[in-house]
């Protein structure tokens, strides 16, 4: 029972909203597209002004998640170390060798030198 | 009822006034930016009213009706001594002749249009958009290869030019400002290639129209003329293009300032505008016009300043002014004021100097009657006027704007007088400014 009055109220309070934006603007259309472009003292732009960039913090990101998976790994592993004995010295060497497929690709990119 | 109660209470705030300047328009800006019933807007989006001042030419028309339809609806037009565009009927059309009678046709307007629906102008260009979308899906998002769509027709960020500042690839975004963009001259229009906020490309594409100056300059190639009255006009001319600058910068009340300095240059007391001066340039200083808001970019080389001429050659070091070999300023011991960085500092510096010179000379000029020497040449603000007018030099933008970042840019253009003198000088009002009113 709680549930079906808090799902009404979830309704109603939905509804409430999406009236109060439509209601104001109810009677005027949308904008017209020259009234929409960008003001440019009479010129025209060549396209749109949707500015796309090089991403250059990528590499350095995936580069922090690589020593940083290490790291988180290999605290709770040193944990279970001296229990599991050889077995954790392998499985921490694979997955420390995957990892630094990862770093090695970086350092070939040149996310170690700093510019 | 409460749409109506609303409609009166708008009707009584100041009228957001969008001012499209056509060719010798400026005078109404300068009106309309001391007037308190008007507030003047810099983008049609906030605009109610849309001023038109003086004439537009056939070939940019078609920008002002883009202009036009960029003001929110419901909204009206206002011509002052110009050709209203044909296509308007004839209700939302107000002309206006007369300067003096302009605030007031504004704020009329602003009230005719709030309390009924008639005068609206309409929208004159088709609702479609200027670039329809080229990509393949519904966001763009099909394509070839890594690079995906090309939105809007534009392939991804590989910019053909090499990078100015630090190697970061931004997309290219090219346009075309202009004629009527308000931080600029009236009648200038430039295809600008941004990267960034920096200037990669920039190529004039219409030159500013030519700058009307005081008749005095005029006179002054006929016949000998009061040193005072010419040395009035001329600081008159420097505070009012301070007022751009001022306003370019957000001070819009240091600027408002400038613009009543410059309005009471005809016939104040010369001895009182110059101490007002004097405080008003401290104010300046204090308020980090000069170390905040002009840059030390947009150097002029030599010969780029001797070409520009006037102020501009005199802040990048070049001892260049006719005024120096006329007899009548030499009995007034004028000595001639020269920066040396010839950046946009240096040419504000020099020019606020120059005006604190003007009032100087005109003050002693005043007091003995003196008057010009020589008629073949008279130094106007735009520079000297021999034989010839000074010509239009906006193509000197095309080689000092690339690579500087957008601010630095605009502070630049509002720093250099590029525009050409016009043949005809500007109409003054009815009162005639002689020798000062002390």
């Amino acid at each position: 029972m709680e549930l079906l009055v808090l799902f009404v109220i979830l309704i109603l309070s939905l509804a409430a909203g999406l009236l109060l934006q439509w209601w104001p603007g109810r009677h005027h259309p949308m904008p017209t597209y020259p009234q929409r472009a960008p003001f440019l003292g009479g010129g025209l732009p060549d396209t749109h002004a949707w500015s796309r960039f090089h991403v250059r913090y990528y590499p350095m990101a995936l580069l922090l998640i690589a020593f940083e998976m290490e790291m988180m790994f290999m605290y709770p592993w040193a944990v279970v170390y001296v229990a599991q004995g050889m077995k954790a010295v392998m499985e921490m060497g694979m997955f420390l060798a995957i990892l630094s497929v990862g770093i090695l690709y970086g350092w070939r990119e040149g996310v170690f030198r700093w510019q | 009822m409460a749409v109506s109660w609303l409609a009166r209470l708008a009707a009584r705030a100041p009228v957001p006034v969008f001012p499209a300047l056509g060719m010798r328009g400026e005078e109404a800006l300068y009106r309309l930016a001391l007037s308190p019933d008007i507030k003047r807007v810099d983008s049609p989006r906030h605009a109610s009213l849309l001023l038109v001042a003086g004439g537009v030419p056939p070939s940019m028309q078609q920008a002002l009706r883009r202009v036009h339809d960029q003001l929110p609806a419901p909204f009206t037009t206002l011509w002052y001594r110009s050709a209203p565009l044909v296509e308007l009927p004839q209700a939302a059309v107000t002309t206006v002749d007369s300067l003096d009678a302009l605030p007031g046709a504004l704020v009329e307007s602003h009230g005719r249009l709030l309390r009924n629906t008639v005068g609206r102008s309409p929208r004159l260009l088709p609702d479609a958009p200027p670039h329809p979308w080229q990509g393949l899906g519904d966001d763009g998002h099909g394509g070839e290869g890594m690079m995906g769509g090309v939105p809007y027709g534009r392939p991804m960020a590989m910019p053909p030019t090499a990078d100015l500042r630090d190697g970061l690839a931004l997309d290219i975004l090219t346009f075309r400002l202009g004629p009527f963009f308000p931080l600029w001259p009236p009648g200038f229009e430039a295809e600008v290639t941004l990267q960034g906020d920096i200037i990669q490309q920039f190529s004039v594409r219409s030159s500013p129209f030519p700058r009307a100056l005081a008749p005095v300059f005029h006179e002054a190639r006929e016949r000998p003329v009061a040193i005072a009255v010419l040395e009035r006009a001329r600081a008159r001319h420097h505070l009012q293009a301070l007022f751009h600058a001022l306003h370019l910068a957000g001070l819009e009340d240091l600027a408002r300032h400038a613009l009543r300095l410059a309005d009471t240059c005809p016939s104040g007391d010369i001895v009182l505008l110059a101490k007002w001066f004097t405080a008003f340039e401290r104010r300046l200083r204090r308020r980090g016009f000069f170390v905040l808001h002009l840059p030390k970019c947009g150097a002029l080389r030599k010969k780029q300043a001797e070409s520009q001429g006037g102020f501009a050659a005199r802040a990048a070091g070049i001892e260049r002014d006719v005024r120096a070999e006329d007899d009548g300023y030499r009995r007034l011991a004028f000595s001639m004021m020269t920066q040396q960085a010839g950046d946009t500092r240096a040419r504000w510096r020099q020019r606020l100097a120059e005006i604190a010179q003007s009032f100087d000379l005109a003050a002693r000029a005043q007091r003995d009657d003196m008057h010009t020497a020589q008629t073949d040449a008279v130094e106007t603000p735009r520079g000297a006027w021999h034989d010839t007018r000074p010509k239009d030099t906006s193509h000197l933008l095309e080689d000092l704007l690339p690579g500087l970042e957008w601010g630095e840019a605009l502070a630049t253009l509002a720093s250099l007088e590029l525009a050409a003198l016009s043949p005809w000088p500007r109409e003054e009002p009815a009162e005639t400014p002689e020798e000062g009113a002390a």
